[in-house]
C-alpha cells in the first residue's frame, strides 16, 4: 500500500519559534501548543511548495492513497498559454583583397544584423499546439532586409509515436534546416552544402506526421514542390524555394527523415526529398510540353557531441531530371546550366579546451573541410563552370560564455577549379533564448 | 510522385504506428510521480528542512555558480519499505527558456540519482527531455563530472533543456548533501 505521511524537520526554525513564544513553550511544556505550531509550519511549507511547483502539481499531497487514488486518476490540465523564444546573429565579413589567381577580389567588407528571430507558440491543450518563427533579416526592410514567417504550424500530438502537423513547415533535412540557432553549431556561416543543396532555411506549406519510437525519431511531410525557374548554376536549388509566399502548387513533393537518437550525444540519420519542380511551366520552344523537373535530394548525417567534442559530418546530393528543359525555361546557356547532379559534403570538429574547468564557459577551436559542386553533372550540350566546384577550409574558435551566447571567429580559405576563390575572415555574435 | 500516392503512404504509415503504440503520457502530479517512483508497499513521508545560512552557502558552493540555490526551506519525500530507506524525492521547478519545468529527482540511500521524472513542461514539446536522455543521470553523484562539460551529453536540438535539467540535478544533489534526509526526523511531527 502506498501511504504518505507528513513530518517537518524542525532544526533551527522550531527552536526560533519556541523562543518567540517562550511563555507557552517553557512554562507549560504544552505539547498541544507545540503541535499547533508544527501544524502552522507544515501549512506554510505546503503553501511554499505549491507556490514553487504550481498548484496543478501539488494536488492534495498529504492525502494517503492506495493504488490509484482519486488524485492519481484526476485529469490534470496542462497550463495553457503562450511560449516565447528567439535567437539572432550579427556577422562581420572581411574579404581578402585578391582572389586565388591574384586578381582583385572587388569585394567590400560588410557587417550585418543577419537575423533577429522571435518564436511564439501557443498550447491549446496537451495535444494541440501552435508554433511559429518570425524572422527579421538584415536589419531593415528599407535597406534590403526582409521580414518572413519562417515556420508556422499546428500540431496534433496523438501519441509519442505519431502526431500530425500542418502549416508552413521546415523541410526536415540535414542538420541546419531545422536547428540553426548560432550558439548550437560551429562556424560563423552555414556550410555551403546546407545552403545550396539543402537550401536552408527551406520551408514550404504542407502536412505530415512526426514522432518518436524507441531510439528513432522521424518526420515526413507532403509539401509544395520547388519552382525550377529559380534554379541556377551557382546557387543550386536555393532560389527554387517558395517560402509559402503564394507558392505555385502544381507540383508537390514528399520529404522525410529518420534519426537514430538512442545514445545521448549521438545522432545518425538520413533524409530525402522527392518531387517535381516544373510547377506547370511549358517550354518556350514547345508550348505543349510541360516541364517535369523531377528533383531528388538525399542526405546522410552523423554527429557526436560529448566529452568536450563536437564532431559533425554530412553528405548531400541532388539530381534534377529535365535539366536541359529547365535551362531553356530559365534562358541559361553554356556554363550557366543548372546542375543535373549536385554533390556536397563536409566534416567538422571542435573541442572544448575549457572542459576541465568549472563553470559554463566553453572555448572550442574548430576546423571544417567542405567540398561542394553545384554542377557535378550538367546535361549534354552544356558545360560546367569550374568556379562552382568549390573547396572551403574553415578554421576558427567559438567562445560560449554561457550556452545561450556565442562569439565565433574563423578564417575561410576558399578555392575552386577556376581559381577565383576569395578568402575571408568572419566574426559572428549569436544568442538564443 | 502524385499527391495521392504520397498521402496513401502517410496514412499507411500512420495506421501501422497507431496499431501498437501506447497513448500519450499525461503530465504527472506530485502524488503520481511519487507513486511511480515508490510503488507499494513503500511508505512516503513528507519532511521539510530549514537550512541555515552556512548550510545554504555550502550548498551553493557544491552546486556551482551556474546552478543557483536560493531556497532555504526544502520539502522532500523520504520513502521507506519495511522501515528501511529506499530513496528520497525532491521536486525542483526552474526556467527552461521562458517557461518553467518541474522535475522530480529521486536520490537513493547511496546518494546516487535513481530516477528523474518530468511533471510539468510548458515549452514546445520538441524540447521536452526524452526518457532515454534522462536515464544518463542515473547513478551520478554530485561530482564535477556531472555537467555538460563532463559526462552528461546534451540532447540534440535542445540545448536549453539540457542545461536546465543538468543544473537542476546539481542543485538538488547539493541540497541533498546538506539535508541528510535518511537521518531520523529531529523532532516528532504531527
Amino acid at each position: 500500500m502506498f501511504r504518505m505521511v507528513a513530518k517537518a524537520r524542525w532544526g533551527g526554525l522550531a527552536a526560533s519559534l519556541l523562543m518567540a513564544a517562550p511563555a507557552a513553550a517553557q512554562e507549560t511544556t504544552d505539547t498541544a501548543e507545540i503541535r499547533r505550531l508544527q501544524e502552522q509550519v507544515e501549512a506554510i511549507t505546503r503553501e511554499l511548495e505549491e507556490l514553487r511547483l504550481g498548484r496543478e502539481v501539488v494536488v492534495q499531497a498529504d492525502t494517503s492513497i492506495s493504488g490509484l487514488g482519486p488524485a492519481a486518476s484526476k485529469v490534470y490540465k496542462t497550463p495553457q498559454g503562450v511560449s516565447i523564444g528567439g535567437y539572432g546573429e550579427f556577422l562581420y565579413e572581411n574579404f581578402a583583397g585578391s582572389r586565388e589567381d591574384d586578381a582583385p577580389s572587388g569585394l567590400t567588407d560588410r557587417i550585418d544584423a543577419v537575423r533577429a528571430i522571435i518564436y511564439v507558440g501557443y498550447k491549446f491543450s496537451d495535444k494541440v499546439l501552435f508554433n511559429s518563427e518570425t524572422e527579421f533579416e538584415h536589419g531593415s526592410t528599407e535597406d534590403g532586409g526582409s521580414v518572413s514567417v519562417e515556420f508556422a504550424y499546428l500540431d496534433y500530438r496523438i501519441r509519442p509515436e505519431f502526431g500530425l502537423r500542418g502549416g508552413l513547415v521546415l523541410a526536415p533535412m540535414g542538420f541546419l534546416n531545422e536547428i540553426h540557432e548560432p550558439p548550437t553549431f560551429l562556424g560563423t556561416v552555414r556550410p555551403e552544402t546546407e545552403r545550396l543543396i539543402i537550401p536552408s532555411t527551406w520551408r514550404e506549406v504542407g502536412v505530415g506526421m512526426f514522432g518518436e519510437r524507441k531510439s528513432f525519431a522521424y518526420r515526413a511531410y507532403l509539401i509544395n514542390g520547388f519552382d525550377a525557374t529559380g534554379f541556377s548554376a551557382d546557387e543550386g536549388l536555393r532560389e527554387g524555394r517558395q517560402d509559402g509566399a503564394e507558392a505555385a502548387a502544381q507540383n508537390f513533393g514528399g520529404v522525410g527523415r529518420v534519426d537514430y537518437i538512442g545514445i545521448p550525444g549521438v545522432t545518425l540519420g538520413t533524409s530525402a526529398y522527392f518531387g517535381n519542380s516544373g510547377q506547370g511551366a511549358s517550354l518556350p520552344s514547345a508550348p505543349e510540353t510541360t516541364v517535369g523537373a523531377q528533383t531528388f535530394i538525399w542526405d546522410g548525417h552523423a554527429e557526436y557531441k560529448a566529452r568536450g567534442f563536437e564532431l559533425r559530418g554530412l553528405l548531400a546530393l541532388s539530381t534534377l531530371d529535365d535539366a536541359a528543359e529547365v535551362n531553356e525555361l530559365n534562358g541559361l546557356t553554356g556554363a550557366e546550366s543548372v546542375g543535373e547532379r549536385m554533390l556536397g559534403w563536409y566534416l567538422q570538429g571542435g573541442y572544448d579546451v575549457l572542459r576541465g574547468r568549472s563553470g559554463p564557459q566553453q572555448l572550442l577551436p574548430y576546423v571544417r573541410y567542405e567540398q561542394i559542386n553545384t554542377q557535378d553533372e550538367v546535361p549534354d550540350g552544356f558545360t560546367a563552370d569550374p568556379a562552382n566546384n568549390r573547396r572551403i577550409v574553415t578554421a576558427g574558435a567559438a567562445w560560449r560564455p554561457m550556452p545561450n551566447i556565442s562569439l565565433k571567429a574563423d578564417y575561410q580559405i576558399v578555392s575552386n577549379e577556376a581559381e577565383t576563390g576569395v578568402n575571408q575572415l568572419n566574426v559572428n555574435l549569436g544568442y538564443l533564448f | 510522385m502524385s499527391i495521392w500516392a504520397t498521402c496513401s503512404s502517410l496514412v499507411a504509415g500512420a495506421a501501422l504506428l497507431l496499431g501498437s503504440a501506447p497513448p500519450l503520457r499525461a503530465q504527472l502530479s506530485l502524488e503520481e510521480a511519487l507513486q511511480a517512483a515508490f510503488p507499494p508497499p513503500a511508505e512516503v513521508e513528507r519532511r521539510t528542512a530549514f537550512l541555515s545560512s552556512a548550510a545554504l552557502d555550502s550548498a551553493r558552493a557544491d552546486a556551482g555558480s551556474d546552478a543557483p540555490v536560493d531556497q532555504s526551506v526544502v520539502s522532500y519525500y523520504v520513502a521507506t519499505r519495511g522501515g528501511a530507506p529506499v530513496g528520497v524525492a525532491y521536486f525542483d521547478s526552474h526556467r527552461v527558456r521562458t517557461l518553467n519545468e518541474v522535475l522530480m529527482i529521486v536520490v537513493g540511500p547511496d546518494d546516487k540519482v535513481r530516477r528523474i521524472e518530468v511533471l510539468r513542461f510548458a515549452e514546445p514539446p520538441e524540447y521536452h527531455p526524452r526518457d532515454g536522455w534522462l536515464a544518463q543521470f542515473e547513478g551520478h553523484t554530485l561530482a564535477p563530472d556531472l555537467s555538460l562539460k563532463g559526462s552528461i551529453r546534451a540532447m540534440t536540438g535542445a540545448t536549453l533543456t539540457s542545461n536546465a535539467v543538468t543544473r537542476s540535478v546539481r542543485r538538488v544533489l547539493a541540497l541533498h548533501r546538506r539535508i541528510h534526509p535518511f537521518a531520523p526526523a529531529a523532532s516528532t511531527g504531527p
